[in-house]
């Protein structure tokens, strides 16, 4: 009897499960309606024509941690835009940072998904390879491209594919706290221009002060900083297992060991913490690190001064960028891709620049005078002193396909050499395999 | 006597339906649906292709999901230590010593406590210029201070210890229930025969309390491999793959790298993995209790 009733219990599962597995097999429900991301000019076809001939459309525009802080700012842009565009309404939501994509596959595969998602380059990259984002230069005019400055705008760019607008953005900067570089007998008037002189003025201040230089989280931009392209020409293939790039990394872990730089994959609020304690004197971020000093160290943040970011061997300043993308399911794609250009083009960005404290990508913004004029205080200082460096700015996960991926397995490589104390060209040969399988299967 | 049954059952189902309707949309069907998906390409955002058994190849020439499995399994040598550790605060907190109430509620503290709280106060106490090396390097047990999380001979040992100081209360709570269901006369007659106190827990408490420790070690083993929130808040499995654990690797490739067919695949495997340890913890403690069964 009980003999039955297992053979009974396994033969149900079995066909559960078969028929589960033919399924899957099957038809796609989950992407009914949407063109293949291979079919050329695959984003008009399903597009809803209705709604680009006057008839109601709405559109859910998602933005990261801006509410409650921006609300005036932008229920004044929507309204801006809806008068301009009847017909179109703009419902905003907002979530925050580590939110955003689980939403937004949630949404997806629900089959609601949103018009316009505001997300950084890494996660654009990461969606525009999957090609689970429209296509924007179908839809953009060559004037509008290039208002954006290049090495920003070309950073979702994958097979000649514009993923996503720019929106603001940040370069970094160098903060320095002043008290700590005078005990070791440091002129911060006069500061370190190269990662070398950083690297001196990180050893001096440690020799006479005891404290380290500065804390640094260990990801994938580390490469491009000293001009080591993480993956070649083309895309193809890992291209940072150089001898450039041993050096680089040895001399990280001599810095570590030394004490000039922390021994340690310091996040942002880490750095944010060894700051604020004063047990390093320097931070290499963007502006927003001032909001954080300001309010978690009163007195450190009189003592700290804003300087341009010392380059390293590229000579050249990463810039860390959100985006605004249009995902491949979006109902409305063409009303979705003209409002994203509204929210990006250069006067909304300016507006938001000078309220948020951010700043632009697009170039005609930094000619306003905001960001050309200092009046001596930290926050104008760091603003004019990251603006001027746009034109040169480029993100460094430039067109990667798969970039969540290859940053987790360069990071997890970085710690393992610098932490962990693995064999430096072990484990870069390790990591490029892996970086290879990343590409080759396309996830 | 058999419509009574029925009707007991009835009224038995009646009272579980809402639950386990709940437990079969959340949990028995996301489990079941998972399996085929372990043969797709799924990631919610793309079409989906069958790729038959290419997530499994693939998964067992993946390095970093093979440690993770190691990492998974040597987790798992927390289950003894908490395991003892809890029978023996269960006993201490049975006997009747004035304040023993307050005893009890503070080592079941950390049990209703938020795992993002934990793992945040250790983060702190952990840290650099945390308490733990303040006095540690007072006490002279250290010459320098010890970066306990970002350090790969110790950040696992350090999870675990964290894993084990949060579920001690949980288990012990079990334990106390398994004790006060020992009959008193049990121990009268071993004391009669001339047993001691630590031959009364040999002979008397361990044995009676077989059912608990069945329950509790297989629990226990499930937790341990599927330990994830401290994990990762503190360390996000690193640094490198020092302390990434199964559960910890499947989230990345599903959740944030949107790898679902391929993370389905691994989380079956690890499933396969727990059905094992678990059929292995019921061969190791088969007889027992107060009625063996």
């Amino acid at each position: 009897m009980t003999t039955n009733k297992k053979g009974f219990t396994v033969s149900l599962l079995f066909v559960v499960m078969m028929s589960m597995l033919l399924a899957a097999c099957g038809g796609n429900g989950n992407t009914a309606g949407t063109p293949s991301p291979t079919s050329a000019g695959g984003t008009g076809t399903e597009v809803d024509k209705g709604a680009t001939t006057g008839e109601p459309v709405t559109l859910e525009f998602w933005t990261i941690a801006l509410q409650p802080t921006f609300n005036d700012y932008f229920n004044d842009l929507i309204a801006k835009y809806e008068s301009s565009h009847p017909g179109v309404t703009v419902e905003w939501k907002d979530y925050p940072y580590d939110a955003i994509s689980q939403r937004l596959l949630t949404s997806t595969a629900s089959g609601n998904s949103p018009d316009v998602v505001n997300l950084n380059t890494e996660f654009a990259s990461q969606l525009g390879s999957k090609g689970a984002l429209l296509n924007l230069s179908e839809y953009l005019t060559d004037e509008e491209a290039k208002s954006y400055f290049e090495g920003i705008y070309n950073s979702t760019i994958l097979n000649g594919k514009a993923y996503a607008l720019p929106w603001y953005t940040g370069t970094e900067v160098l903060f320095m706290n002043t008290k700590l570089v005078q005990q070791a007998g440091l002129d911060p008037a006069n500061p370190p221009q190269t990662r070398e002189e950083l690297v001196e003025w990180g050893r001096q201040v440690h020799e006479k002060t005891g404290v380290a230089g500065y804390a640094q989280q260990l990801v994938s931009k580390l490469f491009p900083i000293d001009g080591i392209p993480i993956l070649n020409e083309d895309k193809t293939a890992a291209a940072f297992n150089t001898p450039e790039a041993e050096a680089m990394i040895a001399q990280m872990r001599d810095l570590m060991a030394e004490g000039v730089v922390l021994k340690e994959d310091a996040e942002f609020s880490k750095q944010i913490q060894y700051f604020s304690g004063e047990q390093v004197a320097f931070q290499l971020s963007g502006p927003t690190f001032i909001n954080f000093i300001k309010k978690s160290a009163p007195d450190v943040y009189k003592n700290t001064i804003a300087v341009p970011l010392p380059t390293g061997k590229a000579n050249l300043r990463l810039s860390n960028s959100m985006n605004l993308v249009v995902p491949q399911k979006s109902k409305n794609p063409e009303q979705a891709v003209e409002f994203a250009a509204f929210i990006t083009n250069s006067e909304n960005q300016t507006a938001f620049s000078k309220v948020a404290n951010t700043l632009p990508s697009s170039k005609a913004s930094i000619q306003d005078p905001f960001f050309t004029e200092s009046n001596g205080s930290l926050e104008a200082e760091a603003k004019v002193a990251s603006s001027q460096s746009l034109d040169k700015a480029t993100d460094y996960m430039v067109g990667v396909p798969s970039a969540a991926d290859i940053n987790s397995a360069l990071t997890r490589g970085l710690q393992e050499i610098l932490m962990n104390g693995a064999d430096i060209k072990e484990t870069l040969n390790a990591v490029e395999n892996e970086v290879n399988n990343i590409l080759s299967q396309g996830s | 006597m058999y419509k009574a049954i029925r009707s007991e059952s009835f009224t038995a189902w009646a009272f579980m339906a809402p639950g386990l309707l709940f437990l079969a949309v959340f949990t028995f069907w996301p489990i079941i649906y998972g399996i085929p998906l372990s043969f797709t390409d799924y990631s919610v955002i793309t079409e989906t292709h069958y790729v038959g058994l290419d997530n499994f190849t693939r998964a067992f020439k993946d390095h970093n999901f093979l440690v993770s499995l190691w990492n998974s399994l040597v987790y798992v040598l927390i289950v003894p230590v908490i395991q003892l550790l809890s029978i023996l605060m269960a006993i201490l907190v049975n006997s009747r010593i004035p304040g023993v109430k307050m005893f009890r509620a503070a080592y079941y503290i950390p049990v209703v406590t938020s795992m993002v709280a934990v793992a945040l106060i250790w983060s702190w106490l952990l840290g650099n210029n945390g308490v733990v090396n303040y006095l540690l390097l007072k006490a002279g047990v250290l010459s320098e201070q010890v970066s306990w999380l970002s350090t790969s001979s110790t950040a696992l040992y350090v999870l675990m210890f964290i894993t084990m100081w949060k579920g001690l209360g949980y288990y012990m709570m079990l334990y106390l229930a398994g004790l006060q269901g020992i009959p008193a006369d049990l121990y009268e007659a071993a004391r009669v025969d001339g047993a001691g106190p630590l031959r009364m827990i040999v002979h008397v408490t361990i044995p009676l309390l077989r059912p608990h420790i069945l329950f509790c070690t297989l629990i226990s083993v499930m937790g341990a491999i599927r330990v994830f929130d401290e994990v990762y808040i503190l360390t996000k499995g690193g640094p490198g793959t020092s302390t990434l654990t199964s559960s910890v690797y499947i989230f990345q490739k599903g959740l944030e790298q949107f790898n679902f067919g391929y993370a389905s695949a691994l989380g079956l495997i690890v499933s396969v993995l727990v059905g094992a340890l678990s059929v292995l913890v019921f061969r190791l403690n088969r007889k027992g209790g107060v009625n063996s069964y």
